[in-house]
């Protein structure tokens, strides 16, 4: 505590000087190369299991060099990273971004349009995915995977009570009634933050932003996100939801001892819960997500990531053709998927065989659930161009609303306030 | 660091003079002789402009520009010069403000309490019944061995609503502590900096008491003082030095408070907000992307922390002169 303002407040010099340094290390971007020389591409991520798809890459690409360097996890400092070397001009060709920030890297002028070579992939990907890499008709990147939504839940305590998994919400919120009535410290669920609960907003159809004309569009208080956090909210005010923060290690325990139902989440928190939750071995199991309406079939999304093309790249077409290859080549993400539990975005890998049955879930094949959802999310849910900020203020909020200070509703209606005034502060066309 | 005060010391010390003046007769005199010592301060200074001074101008300057951006924004945004556009809107950001006066409170609370504490702690320490004066020395200094964000992370178990073995204890009496109340959860902070740090001061207190001659508490003590009357009327005035110092340090760490709500955050149902502490506050600007109003937040904050310093030293220092 003491000793970090020095520090902060040369944050912007010290980082400067960084840079400085870390540029030195040859992350210069590509190079317009004679043919007979190697094309030397930078790449930089953090997913465990790049470094090894990297190598691949080259082993079978004798044409082009990538030069894989790992950066902190980007909400940890990477994505300030990649944004500094941007501004710096010493960016690498290539990093990860996830879908949420990549509106947020295109609106700082932090991309590159790769449409040219992109253009002729878009079948290759599903169409939420190719849409996260989009804005307007530039192409910033290939997708690499995605978090389609499904319902975790506890199957040993659901056929304990008698319950089947929840089919609607409705059917939801009266098992969670049931669940909370055989014991006061049994939960539905927990508080759901920033991503994850924007992931229950998009399955309802509930944008938080678009694009107008040439204008952003803020959402985030509209009638259909009220009605779900209106309903969310209704399990708080019953005392339905735990307190248990996610991730926290008191909401893996819950996961384990069975005080926490359920957890509606991407197909990446089958590894989280796995991870986190050794006790639950063999009580979980995947169900679809609950709808709104009986018979829909709706599927919200959380996560996942792309390979960007960072602005001040070169050799685009190199480029181009690595971030293609990482997102759809069999074999690398075959081995990606063992290594970071990532989930393809690419159609045509849904069925890999790496994607099994696991003992943890009781041998269930949860991997066709979310292959069966996929093609069901939403394609038309856009990020802004502020996220960082959004979430940040949402948080603020939400975080009071699941301990019952203030509604999710007033949460969503804040955050969007403060976006909209930090948007035309800065100068952004916002719709009306 | 100069020139000036070795010169005036040389004559006092005659033994040494022998040496300077043989190399004054094999180098020339003038520059070399100056550019020996300049020499030898050339990698402090050089580090000391370029890791401490420099950072701080480039923040101030970044400070004064604010971002620009048109339309949907796809291109790189542009920093227009508005000297005090950040300024103003910093002074106007509800949140920021609060939280200056948030750390504002938590220093007028928990500085003194701390110091107090340290201070009893070390007069105890000192004192001459004392036993185990080496274990109690060790074991109240151990907390701020360790790591603040390590220590924070073990009180946010501690704190934690659903696995607070504090609360389990108290549970046969029905009552809990609701550390993460929002009107709590300030002082939930104050007790693990205190924890950490009362330690830390009450070593450098206690090495002031050492200080004291023996002759004087021996004195005292012939005339009949008690250990009370000497810790009151001796001991404590003869470690005033030690108390302005880690005074005016405490009141640096308050308005820097970051590390303990900053990892109690997640845990704290929405206590603690993204701009709990002015440092938070402007790390989320930072974390926004807008580096000119994160600089401007923190030179507003170090200038409130220098003006409170400031007064603190020029009315302890009155005192000196009473």
């Amino acid at each position: 505590m003491k000793r970090s303002f020095i520090r902060f407040v040369g944050i912007g010099g010290a980082l400067t000087l960084a840079l400085a340094a870390t540029g030195c290390t040859g992350s210069s971007s590509g190079s317009d190369s004679a043919p007979d020389q190697k094309a030397s591409i930078t790449f930089w991520g953090w997913a465990p299991g790049y470094e090894d798809a990297v190598k691949a890459f080259n082993a079978s690409h004798p044409g082009i060099e990538v030069t894989y360097q790992t950066v902190q996890p980007g909400a940890k400092g990477g994505y300030q990273k990649m944004l500094n070397a941007v501004k710096a001009g010493n960016a690498p060709c290539l990093a990860q971004v996830g879908y949420e920030t990549m509106p947020s890297f295109a609106a700082q002028g932090a991309l590159q349009d790769v449409a040219e070579h992109a253009a002729p992939a878009k079948s290759e990907y599903q169409s939420a995915a190719w849409n996260s890499v989009t804005l307007s008709n530039a192409v910033y990147g290939a997708p690499v995977d995605t978090g389609p939504m499904a319902l975790f839940y506890n199957k040993k305590l659901f056929d304990s009570l008698g319950l089947k998994p929840p089919t609607t919400w409705a059917e939801y919120r009266a098992a969670g009634e049931k669940i909370h009535a055989s014991d006061p410290k049994r939960f539905i669920s927990s508080p759901y933050q920033d991503y994850d609960y924007a992931g229950l907003a998009w399955q309802a159809g509930a944008d938080w932003f678009g694009v107008e004309k040439d204008a952003w569009k803020v959402s985030m208080a509209s009638a259909e996100n009220k009605k779900v956090a209106d309903y969310w909210q209704g399990l708080v005010d019953k005392d339905l939801i735990s307190s248990a923060p996610m991730y926290d290690q008191a909401w893996y325990t819950g996961l384990g001892n069975g005080t926490i139902a359920t957890v509606v989440g991407a197909v990446w928190q089958a590894g989280v819960i796995k991870g986190g939750a050794k006790e639950g071995a063999g009580q979980w199991a995947v169900a679809p997500m609950p709808q709104w309406e009986k018979g829909d079939k709706k599927v919200g999304n959380a996560g996942g990531s792309a390979t960007a093309v960072l602005n001040g790249c070169k050799n685009t077409a190199a480029a181009w053709e690595f971030a293609h290859w990482l997102g759809t080549d069999k074999d690398a993400f075959g081995k990606l998927i063992e290594k970071a539990s990532l989930y393809p975005a690419a159609s045509d890998l849904l069925y890999l065989p790496q994607l099994k049955a696991d003992p943890y879930f009781g041998g269930q094949q949860i991997y066709e659930v979310f292959a069966a959802a996929t093609p069901d999310v939403d394609p038309e849910w856009t990020w802004g161009p502020l996220m960082t900020s959004t979430v940040t203020d949402l948080n603020d909020g939400l975080g009071k609303a699941w301990t019952g200070k203030g509604t999710i509703a007033q949460a969503l209606s804040h955050a969007q306030d403060s976006t909209v005034a930090e948007m035309r502060k800065q100068g952004l066309a916002v719709a009306p | 660091m100069t020139h000036a005060p070795a010169a005036h010391r040389a004559p006092a010390r005659r033994p040494a003079t022998t040496t300077p003046s043989r190399r004054t007769r094999e180098t020339p005199p003038g520059r070399p002789r100056r550019l020996g010592p300049l020499l030898f301060c050339a990698p402090f200074v050089v580090l000391f402009v370029a890791m401490y001074i420099a950072p701080i101008l480039y923040a101030a300057y970044n400070s004064l520009f604010t971002i620009r951006r048109s339309g949907l924004g796809l291109t790189a945004p542009t920093e227009v010069f508005a000297p005090l556009d950040n300024y103003a809107r910093a002074l106007h950001d509800g949140s920021f403000t609060a939280s200056l006066g948030r750390v504002a409170l938590f220093g007028v609370v928990q500085v003194p309490l701390m110091l107090g504490l340290a201070l009893a702690l070390a007069l105890l320490i000192d004192s001459k019944s004392a036993r185990g004066k080496g274990f109690f020395r060790l074991t109240s200094f151990v907390p701020y061995a360790i790591p603040g964000v390590s220590a924070a992370l073990v009180w946010s178990f501690m704190y934690s609503s659903t696995s607070s073995p504090l609360n389990r204890l108290l549970e046969p009496l029905a009552v809990t502590v609701p550390f993460f109340d929002e009107d709590v959860v300030l002082w939930s902070v104050a007790n693990i900096v205190t924890w950490s740090w009362a330690g830390y001061n009450m070593i450098i207190i206690y090495a002031a008491l050492q200080s004291i001659p023996a002759e004087v508490l021996e004195a005292a003590r012939m005339d009949g003082a008690s250990a009370l009357r000497i810790a009151w009327s001796i001991k404590i005035p003869a470690v005033r030095g030690a108390l302005v110092l880690t005074t005016v340090f405490s009141i640096i760490g308050s308005a820097q408070l970051y590390n303990e709500p900053a990892v109690l955050q997640p845990v704290s149902g929405g206590s603690i907000s993204s701009a709990f502490t002015p440092l938070m506050s402007a790390q989320s600007a930072v974390a926004a992307g807008n580096y000119p109003y994160a600089a401007a937040q923190s030179v507003l904050l170090a200038v409130a922390v220098g003006m409170v310093s400031l007064i603190f030293f020029k009315l302890t220092r009155r005192g000196d002169h009473a």
